[in-house]
């Protein structure tokens, strides 16, 4: 009997025993092949998916590495048959390549002749080809790149991409180091993405995918087009690209609902891409605006699908995608893989953590119980109104209060989902509230001043989920959220991820109703944490009323 | 009858007889009465055809070689015609070993008698080899129908003097100078067809084959071979090519390649302590799919279709519910109602459950559970890998089904699996390599359908964990060599097996892993108290609200589960875990609910005070819930009628309000199931192969001696009790003695007779019957008395 770290279970998740000797070995040589899927304190689980395979060959791993791989570190026999799969599974990619052709232009070639006929007789992709180029190979019109690419991974032969890129129009960038430094694994992303092409780089929230990004446009050194989720989130880009580069003001455009500006590097928001008027995307030229060289993605697994079509017709440019997480709460990780490109980078939260590059976090759940008249009118309740009374419940309210008086010398951030609790919270409190119909001026202008220490409570709805930089925010009280959102859960806890000046941990309330949906939901979204490695503590709001 | 080989016979000696039969059992089911019988059981084709069925290609080949050379045969003529096709490498000392050993094989056999230098083959094998080694008949055969003018014609165009006889014929192509002076004769074209059928099939089609044509004349290649006689019509549209043609044009040789030894087994080479950790893996997991199988069947057995088996839409979910493969889940299903797991419930619209013997098999070690999986596995006819294709009528095979068996099935698997395990430790044979020796080995049975089979048995193996990366494990070898009845496989497979574990590892994402099997009791318990995530080398449990509650529902209580998790985890429980058991235990039975059929209610409390102090509502199972409401477990129909009885006047109420609580049951099958006689292949036991040849002997004597029938003496045998006679017979046996008895034949009349009783077995007594001078069988409950002969 072998005593490896891992076990191999016949779904294909592999079983890796955190404590174990060997774990690190073992975490090292799974990794390429195997995603992350939980990481709770001793068993890590990982799973081997065809996606997960495909980018495992993508970097250029084969299956014999993959099968060593397990065999070596298993403790018990691997199934014969899952072995075979594993083989079977990997040999399918790079049987299709996409090349240039110096005469046809795009052409699709075979090393498998019987792969390129069954793609033939394929009804929806037949028309994407064009002439037949001899035996092995067939001419792809170049406008389809993407969409080829896409129906080929859903038949279960992805296409490796090697027709190349456009260099697009040069524009000098530069890093500038002075007073920081390029963390290791942030220069390790970027040159992973450079060598692959396209790609994703996935790294936790905090761990400053924005610089990885800034440090790709410096590889590049070419007109850029950056797509963030909103305008705040612009309005960071451009700050930090003018603090870490050598661009200046100048040189960055911001192309959102109200300045339309097109520079050598342009910020666009992910909304004002996707406006229609008339059933038109208004702002498609954007696209063609420039030649440009790279094309970075933030929070690729916030994508919405219009942007994955766009992006389709964009295969000759380098795209490089940034995100927390590979998780799509609506499956759509095919695409990111066959659209922007295999998955290039990828580290776990807890390791960052380990190594200080963010805040070691504390998560806490706090049960309150409803009163007897609340529970009744939940009862009654309509069931599309129930989560929203449970959610804000006055119970709610005074636990949090209770929460914020407990942290009197820290930052802390209140979150939430409803804005009628949230305009009551600030009132009691006497914190300021930032809401959707906040000005980005007035959002601004608080943000600095929580900054600052001038303000230590501040109140936020949903608008400040994405990208807003808040990095003394030590505590945050989390009392209503989007339903069971996983991704929302790890986004919020990236707000006091951030590494602190005094270099403490950080604290996470999720203040949620007891034996209601509200609790049903926050034990969705805590099983992402705890699966994450946060380990997360539950108490009853008595305790907390009673402490204080 | 060959009077010759029923004289060899005769002088066998017993434990030559007794060889004989104990190798080829059906000649004595039923005794032949005396050693003519044999001889002619012997030689009757269905006999024959099985021998010879059971023979490898090396000895197939000597037998065919003796058929076609001219009887008697010299053992050095035979083992000179053989050495012509020795493949190389293969020294003629190695053949005369092997042919003298494989001689030695056929007169066990009775396939051959003779001395050494007189080898002839038994009567009758000759008519079954009709084309040995592939060669067509004889000329004398061949020409058999062709009219006397026809045969005159024949006869002068392959250059003899006259004559008008198929004899003469033979004679002039059993010269090799004639028929090679024919062949060159003919056109190339001509050549090449018959170069066609020189090594078999020796016969083919051909329009109009009895056309009249001469060789000036022959136009055609095939006119050109039937004007010399160098092919025979043997009927309107079929030509053979006559045995002398056909060995002159194979250069004197009767095979193309033997090799006196089997074909060697190529296969890749695997490190053997892997292949068995793989294979006890794979044994492991497959014992725990039976388990798996069974547990889920007994809470929501799928039912049997009308004509018998499995639903495809019950494979597909039990398929599912698995994780295997469709063929592996079939397999799973097939061998645990081989053991008698699950059978079919007795009932109508019966449901398949699992059996009792289920229970007594759960609770054994895992490798005593999987030596009762992988020896019924061998031993059933039934074939798994057959479900879903369809019958000769049509009718789609399912799981279960009763048609889902091969009789050949059980051997096929030992075959196969002898096959693997002939290979050597640590080779993987390839199919084709399998297939290849098998070939070797019963050449007589090749075909598709065993092909099958052998791809089957390979597939199966493997998921059942006989083998492991193609290669047969210790435990599968020692489960061949042992046939399931010592505790070897089971002893060789425990090592293997990962040791139960008494700890999880719990987490705070709420999941439990268990990083190997548990022990019982704690594997019974998570399954209790906790979700199964995903099974494999470990098992990861999640404990969720509704499974923790099912484990309160059970009787567990809360405090009772924390310190199961504290004592049998690793680690510290975590926070959110014992939270959980904590606040589910807190809401939990806060609400009760139970079923009563019926209910009083009354406004006046008191009026129901009365009702339950009335000792004539003991019988209605009252149960007072309120002070103004009472159940009962009686019908409203009865409550009511018995409330008036008792002088009241209670109303009936509408249904409403009435609570019917389904409840899971785990159900079996009504009674033990009818267990299966496992198919043995041990051949007869040796004291039946003795009895059989002494009974033959016996009446074999008599017949030689023409014994006259004795007349019996005359008045009636002395009535004797039952076992008074047995114990008389068992003497006579053992003494070789006579005794008369009284008999009722099976008319029923009274008779007497003077018997030399042979062998005693199954309520019959088998003796030689003087007054018959035969031997026959007599059932014990008939005779009526025993007595000595005077």
């Amino acid at each position: 009997m072998s005593d490896g770290p891992l076990i191999v279970q016949s779904d294909k998740t592999l079983l890796l025993e955190v404590d174990h000797d060997r774990a690190d070995e073992c975490r090292k040589a799974i990794a390429p092949f195997a995603e992350l899927e939980r990481a709770p304190e001793h068993v890590h689980t990982y799973r081997i998916t065809p996606l997960a395979l495909w980018n495992a060959r993508a970097a250029g791993h084969d299956a014999e590495q993959v099968v060593d791989a397990l065999i070596g570190h298993s403790r018990y026999p691997v199934p014969h048959a899952l072995l075979v799969d594993i083989a079977e599974t990997m040999a399918r990619y790079g049987r299709l390549r996409l090349d240039k052709h110096p005469v046809h232009g795009l052409v699709l070639t075979s090393t498998d002749r019987a792969v390129l006929e069954e793609v033939l007789r394929s009804k929806k992709i037949q028309p994407l080809l064009g002439e037949r180029i001899g035996a092995d190979a067939v001419a792809v019109h170049p406008s389809e790149r993407g969409n080829i690419k896409q129906l080929l991974l859903k038949i279960g032969w992805p296409a490796e991409d090697l027709a190349g890129y456009v260099d697009g129009e040069h524009h000098p960038i530069a890093l500038k180091e002075d007073g920081w430094l390029l963390r290791g694994y942030q220069r390790e992303a970027a040159e992973a993405f450079w060598h692959g092409g396209s790609g994703v780089v996935v790294l936790p929230c905090g761990a400053g995918k924005t610089i990885v990004g800034a440090a790709a446009m410096a590889q590049a050194k070419a007109t850029t087009l950056i797509l963030v989720t909103n305008t705040v989130s612009a309005h960071q880009w451009k700050q930090e690209l003018i603090k870490r580069t050598s661009l200046t003001e100048d040189e960055i455009g911001e192309y959102t609902g109200t300045k339309k500006e097109i520079r050598p590097v342009t910020i666009a928001t992910y909304q004002v891409m996707t406006t229609r008027r008339q059933g038109v995307y208004r702002h498609l030229e954007l696209f063609d605006a420039r030649d440009w060289g790279l094309i970075v993605y933030d929070e690729v697994h916030l994508l919405p699908a219009p942007i994955f079509r766009m992006t389709a017709d964009l295969q000759a440019r380098r795209r490089v995608g940034l995100t927390a997480t590979l998780v799509r709460e609506d499956g759509r990780e095919g695409d990111v893989f066959s659209l922007i490109g295999p998955k290039r980078y990828d580290a776990p939260w807890k390791e960052m953590e380990n190594q200080g590059w963010i805040a070691p976090a504390d998560c806490v759940e706090v049960r309150v119980t409803l009163s007897d008249e609340e529970r009744l009118a939940y009862a009654m309740s309509d069931s599309e109104e129930r989560y929203r009374f449970c959610a804000t419940t006055p119970s709610k309210t005074r636990v949090t209060e209770a929460l914020v008086r407990r942290h009197p010398d820290e930052q802390v951030l209140i979150i939430g989902q409803y804005i009628d609790q949230l305009d009551e919270l600030g009132e009691h409190l006497g914190a300021p509230v930032i809401k959707g119909e906040t000005k980005i001026k007035e959002r601004e202008r608080l943000f600095q001043a929580f900054r600052d220490r001038e303000i230590q409570v501040l109140v936020v709805s949903k608008v400040a989920n994405f990208s807003i930089d808040l990095p003394e925010a030590s505590v945050a009280v989390q009392v209503s959220g989007t339903f069971g959102s996983r991704q929302e859960e790890a986004q919020r806890l990236g707000r006091v991820l951030r590494p602190k000046a005094d270099g403490g941990g950080a604290r996470f309330y999720s203040v949620v109703s007891r034996d209601t949906v509200d609790q049903d939901f926050a034990a969705h979204r805590q099983r992402f944490l705890a699966e994450q490695g946060y380990a997360y503590q539950i108490i009853d709001a008595d305790d907390v009323l009673a402490g204080d | 009858m060959s009077t010759e080989f029923t004289e060899w016979l005769r002088e066998r000696s017993d434990e030559q007889l007794r060889a004989l039969v104990t190798v080829r059992p059906e000649l004595i089911t039923p005794v032949p009465a005396h050693v003519e019988g044999l001889a002619g059981r012997a030689s009757s084709p269905s006999a024959i055809g099985r021998v010879l069925d059971r023979l490898d290609r090396f000895t197939l080949s000597v037998v065919e070689t003796l058929v076609v050379l001219p009887s008697p045969v010299d053992q050095r003529a035979l083992r000179d015609q053989l050495a012509r096709a020795l493949p190389e490498g293969v020294t003629v000392a190695t053949l005369r070993a092997a042919l003298k050993e494989t001689v030695e094989r056929l007169r066990t056999l009775a396939l051959v008698y003779g001395p050494q230098n007189a080898l002839v083959p038994a009567p009758g094998v000759r008519e079954i080899l009709e084309t040995p080694a592939g060669l067509g008949p004889p000329a004398v055969e061949a020409f058999r129908h062709h009219p006397a003018e026809r045969l005159a014609e024949l006869v002068q165009d392959a250059g003899g003097e006259s004559g008008d006889t198929r004899q003469a014929l033979a004679e002039l192509l059993g010269d090799r100078e004639v028929v090679a002076r024919l062949v060159e004769d003919v056109s190339p074209q001509a050549r090449s067809a018959l170069n066609e059928l020189a090594w078999g099939p020796p016969s083919g089609r051909v329009p109009n084959a009895r056309r009249q044509v001469r060789a000036e004349s022959a136009q055609s290649p095939i006119e050109q071979l039937l004007a010399r006689a160098l092919l025979a019509a043997t009927g309107d549209e079929s030509v053979t090519l006559p045995r002398e043609v056909g060995l002159f044009l194979r250069g004197g040789r009767i095979h193309r390649d033997l090799s006196p030894v089997p074909p060697p087994l190529d296969g890749t080479g695997r490190d053997q302590a892997l292949a068995d950790r793989t294979a006890a893996g794979q044994a492991f997991t497959f014992v725990r799919a039976v388990e798996e199988l069974c547990e889920r069947w007994s809470a929501d057995p799928p039912g049997v279709l009308r004509g018998g088996g499995l639903a495809v839409r019950d494979l597909k979910r039990t398929t599912g519910l698995l994780d295997l493969p469709e063929w592996a889940a079939g397999l799973v299903i097939e061998v645990a109602h081989a053991v008698g797991l699950v059978a079919a419930s007795g009932s109508v619209d019966g449901d398949w459950l699992p059996t009792p013997l289920y229970d007594a098999w759960r609770v054994k070690s895992t490798e005593d559970r999987w030596v009762t999986l992988a020896s019924g596995w061998l031993s059933m006819d039934r074939v798994p890998g057959m479900i879903g294709e369809r019958d000769e009528r049509d009718r789609l095979l399912n799981a279960l089904h009763p048609d889902l068996r091969r009789s050949s099935a059980p051997e096929v698997r030992s075959t196969t699996l002898g096959i693997l395990a002939a290979a050597g430790p640590g080779v993987s044979p390839g199919i084709e390599s399998v297939l290849g020796r098998l070939a070797w080995e019963q050449p007589r049975r090749r075909g598709g359908r065993r092909d099958q089979l052998v791809e089957f048995t390979l597939r199966e193996a493997e998921q059942i964990g006989m083998t492991g990366l193609g290669v047969i494990a210790g435990h599968g070898r020692a489960l061949l060599s042992c046939g399931g009845r010592s505790g070897a496989a089971a002893q060789a497979l425990a090592p293997l097996l990962p040791e139960p574990l008494d700890h999880v590892l719990l987490q705070a994402d709420l999941t439990a892993v268990a990083p190997g099997p548990l022990t019982g009791d704690l594997r019974r318990w998570l399954a209790l108290a906790a979700d199964i995530e995903s099974t494999g080398g470990a098992t990861v449990y999640r404990f969720c609200e509704q499974s923790v509650r099912r484990a309160l529902d059970a009787g567990q209580g809360a405090d009772e589960m924390l310190a199961m998790l504290e004592r049998h985890s690793a680690t510290p429980v975590p926070q959110p875990l014992s939270y959980l058991v904590t606040d589910v235990a807190r809401r939990h039975g806060r609400m009760r609910v139970g079923t009563a059929s019926a209910y009083i209610r009354c406004d006046d409390s008191s009026l129901l005070d009365e009702v339950m102090a009335d000792r004539r509502a003991v019988p209605l199972r009252l149960r007072r819930l309120a002070p103004t409401v009472i159940a009962s477990k009686t019908s409203r129909g009865t409550l009511v009628d018995s409330l008036r009885a008792m002088g009241y006047a209670p109303a009936a109420e509408s249904l409403d309000g009435d609570v019917i609580i389904a409840q899971l049951d785990v159900r079996r099958t009504e009674g033990q199931p009818v267990p299966r006689q496992p198919v043995t292949f041990t051949g007869p036991e040796a004291e039946v192969v003795a009895a059989a040849v002494r009974a033959v002997r016996a009446g074999d004597a008599a017949h030689l001696a023409r014994r006259v029938p004795v007349d019996a003496p005359a008045g009636q045998v002395p009535r004797s009790p039952a076992t008074a006679t047995i114990n008389a017979l068992r003497e006579a046996i053992r003494q070789g003695s006579q005794v008369w008895i009284g008999y009722l034949d099976s008319q029923g009349n009274a008779t007497s007779r003077i018997l030399e009783p042979a062998r005693m077995e199954g309520g019959y007594l088998t003796a030689y019957d003087e007054t018959r001078a035969a031997v026959h069988r007599f059932a014990l409950h008939r005779i009526t008395g025993i007595s000595d002969v005077e």
